[in-house]
């Protein structure tokens, strides 16, 4: 009963910071999916004096990747229904040229300001219309979001990796004896403490284990059950095959740091 | 013959040097010899075995053991020469989860030598304190005298250059005292080890001869 206890006191907070990493990996995963879909469906229009070409538009953004002329004889079409073709032909030469233009990422709404007046810089170009408002709108949940999420797998990652450290020194308490022993012979510092590297490095395959089980199930049992559109559709996203050693680099990482850190930190076993 | 220790105006202290425990020592051991230092309780008698095996550091002078200076020694090198060392202790100090087997062969899995050696070692070892049969046990199903028997094999493992022993029958009866100065007499003329026993007296049916420090007012004195 006291070895679970000693175990589970380990793999519990670990198992805390890999489904922290795995719940970030998964956002992370599905939110760019729904970030491509912002950044396809956002244009920002820009009227120039002149034609201009996808590459003029680029020398003066690198962050435009598309630009698509609005035909100007279809609004002059719809709006002089009627008039004569002398006349459509006189606004047609007075009337500027439209363009929606696309950007190669997701960007701030500063960054979006700094295309603007790089456009605006040109005498080309009439007027640049960035509709910021809803983007910042949809900017701003989605950064926070991220943020809180992040914050939130932090906080909680300091705070595991204290109670792995704290547990690892109960272990180091448990191994006293046998490791005042191998000192008084000659055991280099490794050597002595091999068991807790052994210990904690099975600990972690333990948790890297029960962590992807729990995401098989998800992405499995859960998320095709559960009747969510979004679950469904997104379920490639929930957990991949490489995650597994990806959690397992973590968690391996995570062990050996905490054992370096309890080993170093005092350099002989006090009788 | 060469010296093995040799201590010049050793000074030994605990709380940074508040607590005083030796003060001036002065004495060579050879190598083979047999030395008792005994001693009132608390005269310092552990506390210089503990700074011949450098868990404790000189507060001033020189501590020579096996030409390593204890007093300026790196932790690597005082590593490396605990190695040639067999340290016997009262307690025993066997790893109680280890076979009587495991524990013996200790110092020899500490240098890296083969699992092959090492079982050979230990048949060869147990056999030498017979306790062959013992093998697979655990300590704590043996009795006193026996772990005691399984600490001397432990201490000879690797053909030490010197055995430090701290009150190594203390807790033992007659019977089993007996062969433990027996062992330990025979490593001394056998393998030339040099022995170095602190007791708070010397068994009477001591046969080898030997030398006789004795620790009083803080001062290490040999008896003629």
């Amino acid at each position: 009963m006291k070895f679970i206890k000693n175990h589970l006191m380990f793999i519990l907070p670990l198992m805390v910071i890999l489904l922290g990493v795995e719940f970030y990996l998964v956002f992370e995963r599905t939110t760019n999916s729904y970030e491509k879909g912002l950044r396809e469906g956002y244009t920002m229009l820009v009227v120039t004096k002149e034609p201009m070409t996808l590459s003029d538009l680029k020398a003066l953004s690198p962050h435009i990747s598309s630009s698509e002329p609005i035909e100007r004889e279809e609004i002059v079409h719809k709006v002089l229904k009627g008039v004569t073709k002398s006349s459509t032909e006189g606004l047609l030469h007075a009337l500027p040229y439209f363009y929606n233009v696309g950007l190669d990422a997701y960007l701030k709404v500063s960054v979006l300001e700094e295309i603007k007046q790089g456009l605006e810089s040109s005498p080309q170009v009439k007027r640049v219309e960035t509709f910021g408002s809803s983007y910042a709108d949809s900017y701003r949940l989605f950064s926070f979001i991220k943020l809180v999420l992040k914050l939130f797998i932090g906080f909680m990652s300091v705070v595991s990796l204290f109670l792995i450290i704290k547990q690892m020194e109960i272990w180091k308490y448990l191994h006293k004896q046998r490791m005042q022993i191998m000192e008084v012979f000659g055991a280099p510092l490794m050597l002595r403490s091999g068991v807790l590297f052994k210990v904690a490095i099975f600990d972690a395959i333990i948790a890297t284990m029960i962590t992807s089980l729990i995401f098989f199930f998800i992405k499995y049992k859960w998320a095709a059950q559960s009747g969510i559109e979004i679950m469904v559709q997104k379920q490639e996203a929930l957990f991949r095959m490489s995650d597994i050693g990806l959690l397992l680099g973590v968690a391996l990482s995570i062990v050996i740091l905490a054992v370096y850190i309890v080993v170093f930190s005092s350099k002989g076993v006090q009788e | 013959m060469a010296n093995v220790i040799s201590a010049s105006h050793l000074n030994l202290s605990y709380d940074k040097g508040r607590k005083e425990v030796i003060r001036d020592a002065n004495f060579t051991i050879k190598k083979g010899e047999f030395v008792f230092i005994t001693g009132p309780s608390g005269s310092g008698k552990s506390t210089l075995l503990k700074a011949l095996y450098g868990k404790i550091r000189p507060s001033e002078g020189n501590l020579i053991v096996g030409g390593m200076d204890l007093s300026t020694i790196k932790p690597r090198k005082l590593q490396e020469l605990r190695t040639h060392m067999g340290i016997i202790f009262q307690d025993y100090r066997l790893v109680n989860e280890w076979t009587v087997a495991k524990n013996v062969v200790l110092p020899l899995m500490i240098s890296g030598y083969s699992m092959e050696v090492q079982q050979t070692q230990a048949q060869r070892l147990l056999k030498h304190v017979k306790l062959a049969e013992h093998a697979d046990k655990y300590p704590l199903e043996l009795s006193g005298g026996e772990q005691q028997r399984v600490g001397v094999a432990r201490a000879l493992a690797k053909n030490p250059v010197v055995i430090l022993a701290d009150e190594p029958t203390g807790n033992l009866d007659e019977y089993s005292s007996n062969v433990i100065w027996d062992l330990m007499e025979n490593a001394c003329q056998q393998l030339e080890t040099t022995v170095l026993v602190v007791t708070h007296k010397i068994p009477t049916i001591f046969s080898l001869p030997y030398r006789h420090f004795i620790i009083e007012s803080k001062g290490v004195y040999e008896v003629h």
